[in-house]
């Protein structure tokens, strides 16, 4: 009997779906993994999951009616992406905003990019095996989400800024709750370092893990806390001021390396930073109405706008073309999540699938925000 | 040396934080036993909208004008209405809508030029047909009388 002699197989590569209904892809992306044993070779992100047509969606509906969309591309900051289109529009139609509004959204769109980060945290810690902080920092974001629902009267999908001003006025309990809010937070940080920063095991997962340096981002066109990680202090509140920024006081922290753990950094410090504008924008509220006296429908004059706000994932633009009637004729957002996957074609290859979903949690993407 | 430093800081950073999670462990629960216990919503709470009843007229004042079915993004609202008599304003006698559709945006209540819109306080909305989410507004005016 011939003995045939087997050849042993060393290399071999095989492709790995993660996702779409992976639970740390948080939402429906899915990454196409081409792997040679537990190392990745080549990463590719399928995208187009959650498309629902937001862009053309604004081409049937008037000015007003795109207000509810707005909120529902990135769900997490939906009051950032309201104020950023308002803002556009207003820009458009040459509106004014009574100083008063312009702080009380200044004060929400802070409140909301902590609420959105503290998800972040959550959810990142989650998916490197850590359950409790999910739990500490929900109930943080839940004492945060009343006092939103106090004043815009939903917790998640706000409409609530309007053109010339704000929906409705902000009260005493508001203020007295947001003040509570922020010593309630800062009394926080101590157990979050106990409980994550100083943990070895998060530390190993976090460090040296997903570098992105300051090329691949700016090449990437990366924004947020991911540009900022990599040591760029480039923020659109600061870049290109709007509404009353200027006035306030705060920095924009940066990392060095751009590895995990240093995006991690810069968003726990995004979120002190967001507190101090808090502090001042309610020291400085100042009296007047919410809402400027402006046309029933908004009607730009003919040519093409563009407005950038600092969303909590980065500079999210809106680029809108008017032909002079109350519809936009064509409108675009640039979203920043989209640049922020990209990164990750360039980043995954030579990782270990374990590390993915580290890399995948610190880049905090929404995938809606990517598909619109 | 190195590594003995190493497991020491890494097993006290552990310790350190096993201590943050046996002092809450000793906290008040924060969570509310909803089914058992109702929530109180805020008063800006927007559930679906519903007519308002003024006191001076003791019932709605909507005109039937139409501002809302048109400002609304998702067509939801469906409102007709009919004059009494020749000269008489014209009065809603059918107010429809369909809340399954409805993203609570609040332009038909900004917009509503008689004021006669409002949120309601409702959240319990969860429902097996597609129309338990059609609510005839009208209807629901009388009977809270």
């Amino acid at each position: 009997m011939a003995t045939q002699m087997l050849e042993p197989i060393t290399e071999q590569t095989y492709y790995l779906n993660f996702g779409p209904q992976h639970p740390s892809t948080h939402g429906v992306l899915r990454l196409f993994l081409k792997l040679d044993g537990e190392y990745i070779v080549e990463a590719d992100p399928v995208i187009g999951y959650g498309h629902r047509g937001h862009e053309k969606m604004a081409e049937s509906h008037f000015y007003e009616q795109f207000l509810p969309n707005s909120s529902r591309m990135d769900y997490l900051s939906g009051l950032i992406y309201n104020h950023g289109y308002v803002a556009a529009v207003e820009k458009m139609a040459g509106l004014d905003v009574p100083p008063r509004a312009e702080y009380i959204r200044v004060i929400c769109a802070e409140l909301n990019r902590i609420s959105s980060h503290l998800l972040w945290f959550g959810t990142f810690i989650m998916d490197l095996g850590g359950f409790t902080p999910f739990l500490y920092c929900f109930d943080d974001r839940e004492n945060l989400l009343d006092i939103l629902d106090r004043v815009s009267g939903s917790r998640l999908t706000y409409s609530y800024c309007r053109f010339g001003g704000v929906a409705k006025d902000v009260d005493e309990e508001f203020i007295s709750a947001t003040r509570q809010f922020i010593e309630r937070l800062r009394s926080r940080w101590d157990d979050y370092h106990n409980l994550v920063t100083k943990n070895v095991i998060f530390i190993h997962r976090a460090k040296d893990v997903g570098v992105i340096n300051r090329e691949l981002a700016l090449r990437f066109g990366c924004t947020g806390p991911i540009l900022r990680g990599a040591g760029v202090a480039y923020d659109v509140r600061k870049a290109e001021p709007y509404s009353v920024y200027p006035d306030l006081d705060f920095e924009i922290p940066t990392g060095t390396k751009g590895d995990a753990l240093d995006r991690y950094m810069v968003r726990l410090q995004e979120m002190e930073q967001s507190l101090r504008i808090i502090e001042q924008a309610l020291d400085g509220l100042p009296g007047g109405v919410v809402k400027a006296a402006v046309p029933h429908k908004v009607r730009p004059p003919k040519g093409d706008y563009y407005f950038a706000v600092e969303s909590a994932r980065g500079a999210l633009g809106f680029y809108i073309v008017s032909d002079g009637t109350s519809y936009p004729y064509r409108l675009k957002a640039r979203v920043p999540s989209y640049g922020n996957l990209q990164v990750l074609t360039d980043v995954l290859p030579g990782t270990l699938v374990a590390d993915t979903v580290s890399i995948l949690g610190s880049i905090d993407i929404v995938v809606p925000e990517v598909d619109r | 040396m190195g590594m003995i430093k190493d497991i020491m800081v890494g097993g006290w950073s552990l310790i350190a934080g096993m201590l943050v999670t046996i002092r809450r462990i000793y906290r008040p629960v924060v969570t509310v036993q909803y089914p058992r216990r109702q929530v109180q919503m805020s008063p800006s709470y927007r559930g679906h909208i519903e007519l308002k009843r003024f006191p001076e007229t003791g019932t709605h004042h909507c005109v039937a004008c139409g501002t809302c079915m048109r400002f609304c993004p998702t067509n939801v609202i469906k409102v007709q209405g009919e004059k009494t008599h020749t000269h008489s304003e014209k009065r809603a006698n059918l107010y429809f809508i369909d809340f399954s559709h409805c993203s609570l945006c609040g332009l038909c209540v900004a917009n509503c030029p008689t004021r006669t819109l409002e949120f309601s306080d409702e959240y319990e909305m969860a429902h097996f047909s597609r129309w338990d989410g059609v609510v005839d507004l009208i209807h629901r005016l009388e009977e809270s009388a």
